[in-house]
C-alpha cells in the first residue's frame, strides 16, 4: 500500500478504481464461463456452423458495434449525454438484430448458434443496460469510472462478435 | 512512520454523524457493523430451517414410510405425515441449498466478515458501504425467491443441491420451482460478488498505518482469499445458472443431449461449469473457519501462532490449487484417463497446505496455556472433525477409490465432516468469541460448555456412522434404503445415526436459548474480555459508531502473546496498536 498523500476525496476516488476493476474481473469471469460453454458446445458439434443454420448476419452485428466504440469515444470527452444516446443506440440495434435473429431460423431455440450468440449478447446486453443506468445521474466525478466500464463492455462484445460471429 | 501517522491524521476529520431513525439505523444501514448483524440473524434463521430439514431426512432413513411425529400433519398434511420420495427429494435438495448459500455463507462471509474486517483492520467502515447494504438486500431477496419456490404448482425443486442437468433442465424439473432455485442462486451469486468486491478494496486500501500484510490476523486473510475466490469463481456458477436458465425458459438446449440433430447440448458441461465453481466454493466456505481458528487457538493457547508466515503461505497454497482440483467430483463422467490422473495428482497436492495448517494449529497448542472457555473448545473440536474430513478426503481423491465410494454415504460424511462439523464448529466458535464486541454482554460459559459436548459427540457419531454406511454401500439421496436387501442389515445403523442427529439437533436449543438470554440478560462484557491484542478488542463492545477515534497506527503482529515485555504492564499479551513506553520504535519480533 503506497500511502497516498492526496485528499479523501482522491483516495475514496482510488478506493472506486479498484473496485470498479476488481468488479470488472468477476464479469470477465461471467463471460470467460459463457465462452467455455460455446467452446465445449462447439467442439461437441458434428460441424460448424451446424448443419442446415442459415449464414450469421455479420455485418449487421458488426455496424452494431460501432455505436458502442462511440459511446467510449463520447465518454473520453466528457460527452455524458452522447455516450447515453450512443449506448442506448446500441441496445436498439442488438434488439432489431435479435428480432431478425428469430425470424431467420437462428432463435435461442433452432440450435446451437442461435443459443450461443443470444446468451452471450443478452448477457452482454444487460452489462450495457448496467452501464445506461450508471451513465444517467452522472456528475463529472464519476466520469473516469465510466469510461473503464464502458471500455469494458465494449471489449466484450468486440470478443463476442469475433468469437461468434467470425470464427 | 511519521508520514504513516499523518495518514492517520488525515482520516481522522471524515466521520459522519451517525444516522438518525430506525430505518436508517437497523434496516437500511450502511454500517458494516448492523450489516453484519443483518447478515449473522438471516443466516441463523436458515441454519435452523435447513437443520430442521436433516432431522426429517434423517426421520425418514431412521423410520421409512412411517408419519412423521408432532409436525408430520402440518408439513406432509396430504400424506399422511409420511415423507414422500417427492418430499424427501425436495429436503435434501433444500438442506444443501440452504446450509450452503443461505446458511454458511451469510453467517461466516457476510455476517463475521462485514462485523470483523474493518475492525480487525483498523478501518472505519468498509470500502463501499452502500454496496455493502445492496450486498445484503441482494441476499434477502434470494432467500424470498427460494422460500417461494416452497408454494408453487409442482413443488420446490428437486435436483439435489448441485442441479445437475437434465435433472434441472425443463425436462426433469418442468415446474416453476426449479426456475425459482435458479434465480435464488444467481441472486445469492451476485450478493457474494458485491460483497468480494468490496472486502478486497477494504483490504487493499484501507488497512490502518503499520497494517502490513503479514500483520493481519489470520481471521482477515481468511475472508481476504474467501473473497478473491468468490470474485472469481462465482461469476462461474452465475453463467451456468444463466444457460440453466435459457435453457428453461427460451428453450435452449445447453444442456440437453441431442434432441435437435446436430445441435444438441451435454448434461456434463452442467457439471464442468457447477464445479468449476463448486470446488473453489468449498475452500470459500472454509477459509475463513481456518483463519478464525488459527487466531483463536492462539489467543486461547497464550502463544503466537506456530509459523505465522508458513500458514499464510498455505492459505495462498491452497487457493491456487483449489482453481485446478474440481475434476475429481467428476471422476464417474467418464472423463479421459489422463485427465482424471492429473486431477487426482493435483488434489493430493492439496494435502501438502492443509498438513502445514494443522501443523500450525497443533504448534500453536503445544506446550501453550491452554484456556478452556467455550470458543477454545469449539476450535479443537474443529481441529479433530477437520483432520477426519480431511483424511477422508485422499480417499475420494484417488479414482480407484472414488469409483467404488462415488455417490455414496461416504461421500456425504467426508464432506459433513468438513462443512458441517469443522465449519460449524468454527462457526459456533465465532459466535461465542465475537458476542461480546458484537451485543455487549457476554454468552453464558456453562451453558456453551454443555452446548459444545452435546454438540461435538452426537456430530461425529452421525457423520463417522454415514462414512461406515457408505463404505457398506449405501448411496446419497435413497428414498428408501430398506427395499434393497443388501442394505437391510444397515437398518439398525441409520436408526442409531439417526438418533445421533436428534441429540445434535436438540443440542442447538440449548445455543438458541443462551444466544437470547445472553443478548437479553447476560453479563456486561468490556472492551476486551478475552485479554487479546488485535485492534477490534480496543474500542468498546459493542464498537461505537465508525469504530474508532483515531485510526489506530499498528506496530506489531496479531498475536504477541507471552510477550516478555508485556510482563512489566503484569499481563501476557500486547495489542497490535499498544506502544510500549521502554522502547517508543519497537522491532518486529522474530
Amino acid at each position: 500500500m503506497t500511502p497516498a498523500p492526496a485528499t479523501a476525496s482522491r483516495r475514496r476516488e482510488i478506493d472506486a478504481q479498484v473496485g470498479l476493476v476488481i468488479f470488472l474481473g468477476a464479469t470477465a469471469m461471467l463471460f470467460a464461463a459463457l465462452l467455455l460453454a460455446y467452446a465445449i458446445v462447439r467442439s461437441e458439434a458434428p460441424g460448424w456452423p451446424p448443419a442446415g443454420a442459415p449464414p450469421f448476419p455479420r455485418g449487421a452485428a458488426a455496424a452494431n458495434t460501432l455505436a458502442l466504440v462511440a459511446a467510449s469515444l463520447a465518454l473520453r470527452r466528457g460527452w455524458a449525454r452522447a455516450a447515453f444516446a450512443f449506448g442506448a443506440a446500441f441496445l436498439a440495434a442488438q434488439a432489431l438484430l435479435w428480432r431478425h435473429l428469430v425470424s431467420i431460423h437462428l432463435g435461442p431455440a433452432a440450435g446451437a448458434l442461435g443459443e450461443v450468440f443470444f446468451a452471450l449478447s443478452a448477457l452482454h446486453a444487460l452489462h450495457v443496460l448496467g452501464g445506461l443506468f450508471a451513465l444517467a445521474p452522472t456528475g463529472s466525478r464519476r466520469l473516469r469510472l465510466l469510461t473503464i466500464y464502458w471500455d469494458f463492455v465494449l471489449v466484450i462484445w468486440v470478443v463476442v462478435y469475433v468469437a461468434v460471429c467470425l470464427l | 512512520m511519521t508520514a504513516e501517522v499523518e495518514a492517520a491524521d488525515g482520516q481522522a476529520d471524515e466521520i459522519p454523524p451517525a444516522p438518525k431513525g430506525f430505518l436508517r439505523r437497523f434496516v437500511f444501514s450502511i454500517d458494516h457493523k448492523v450489516i453484519g448483524r443483518q447478515f449473522l440473524f438471516l443466516g441463523l434463521a436458515f441454519l435452523a430451517i435447513g437443520g430442521v430439514m436433516a432431522m426429517l431426512i434423517r426421520w425418514q432413513l431412521a423410520r421409512p414410510g412411517v408419519p412423521v411425529p408432532i409436525v408430520g400433519k402440518l408439513l406432509f398434511g396430504p400424506a399422511g405425515g409420511v415423507i414422500s420420495p417427492a418430499a424427501y427429494t425436495a429436503l435434501f435438495t433444500m438442506h444443501g441449498t440452504i446450509m450452503i448459500f443461505f446458511a454458511v455463507t451469510p453467517v461466516l462471509i457476510g455476517g463475521f466478515g462485514n462485523f470483523l474486517l474493518p475492525l480487525m483492520i483498523g478501518a472505519r467502515d468498509m470500502a463501499f458501504p452502500r454496496l455493502n447494504m445492496a450486498s445484503f438486500w441482494t441476499m434477502f431477496a434470494a432467500t424470498a425467491v427460494l422460500t417461494a419456490s416452497f408454494f408453487v404448482p409442482l413443488g420446490p425443486p428437486e435436483a439435489g443441491w448441485t442441479a445437475y442437468a437434465t435433472l434441472s433442465t425443463a425436462i426433469g424439473a418442468p415446474g416453476p420451482g426449479q426456475t425459482l432455485w435458479v434465480v435464488a442462486i444467481y441472486l445469492n451469486g451476485a450478493s457474494s460478488v458485491m460483497g468480494a468486491v468490496n472486502y478486497i478494496t477494504t483490504v487493499l486500501r484501507l488497512r490502518a498505518p503499520g497494517m502490513t500484510y503479514l500483520r493481519m490476523p489470520l481471521t482477515v486473510w481468511g475472508f481476504f482469499l474467501t473473497s478473491i475466490l468468490n470474485a472469481l469463481f462465482v461469476p462461474v456458477l452465475a453463467a451456468a445458472m444463466v444457460l440453466l436458465f435459457f435453457d428453461r425458459v427460451l428453450g435452449t438446449q445447453f444442456f440437453i443431449a441431442g434432441t435437435t440433430p446436430g445441435a444438441g447440448g451435454d448434461p456434463i458441461l452442467y457439471q464442468h461449469l457447477f464445479w468449476l465453481f463448486g470446488h473453489p466454493e468449498v475452500y470459500i466456505l472454509i477459509l475463513p473457519a481456518w483463519g478464525i481458528v488459527g487466531d483463536l487457538l492462539a489467543f486461547f493457547a497464550r502463544k503466537p501462532v506456530f509459523g505465522y508466515r508458513v500458514t499464510v503461505g498455505a492459505l495462498v497454497a491452497v487457493v491456487v490449487l483449489s482453481t485446478v482440483v474440481y475434476g475429481h467430483h467428476m471422476f464417474t463422467t467418464g472423463m479421459s484417463p489422463l485427465l482424471g490422473e492429473s486431477f487426482m495428482l493435483l488434489t493430493m497436492i492439496i494435502s501438502v497446505p492443509t498438513s502445514l495448517l494443522v501443523l500450525s494449529w497443533l504448534g500453536t497448542l503445544w506446550r501453550g496455556a491452554i484456556r478452556t472457555a467455550t470458543p477454545m473448545l469449539f476450535c479443537l473440536g474443529m481441529v479433530f472433525t477437520f483432520g477426519v474430513g480431511g483424511l477422508t478426503g485422499l480417499y475420494l481423491a484417488d479414482i480407484t477409490a472414488d469409483m467404488y465410494l462415488h455417490d455414496t454415504y461416504f461421500v456425504v460424511g467426508h464432506f459433513h465432516l468438513i462443512m458441517a462439523s469443522a465449519l460449524l464448529m468454527s462457526l459456533f466458535a465465532a459466535v461465542y468469541f465475537w458476542f461480546p464486541k458484537m451485543f455487549g454482554r457476554m454468552m453464558n460459559e456453562g451453558l456453551g460448555k454443555l452446548h459444545f459436548w452435546l454438540t461435538f459427540v452426537p456430530l461425529n457419531l452421525v457423520f463417522m456412522g454415514q462414512l461406515v454406511i457408505g463404505y457398506e454401500g449405501m448411496q446419497r439421496r435413497l428414498y428408501d434404503p430398506s427395499v434393497y436387501d443388501f442394505l437391510k442389515p444397515l437398518l439398525p445403523l441409520n436408526r442409531g445415526i439417526s438418533h445421533a442427529a436428534y441429540l445434535l439437533g436438540a443440542a442447538q436449543f440449548i445455543f438458541v436459548l443462551n444466544f437470547f438470554w445472553s443478548l437479553a440478560g447476560g453479563a456486561r462484557a468490556e472492551a476486551n474480555p478475552w485479554e487479546v491484542g488485535t485492534l477490534e478488542w480496543t474500542v468498546a463492545s459493542p464498537p461505537p459508531h465508525h469504530n474508532f477515534e483515531r485510526i489506530p497506527v499498528v506496530v506489531r503482529g496479531p498475536h504477541e502473546l507471552s510477550h516478555p515485555a508485556a510482563r512489566s504492564l503484569g499481563r501476557d499479551w500486547l495489542g497490535q496498536a499498544e506502544v510500549l513506553e521502554e522502547s517508543p520504535t519497537p522491532t518486529e519480533p522474530a
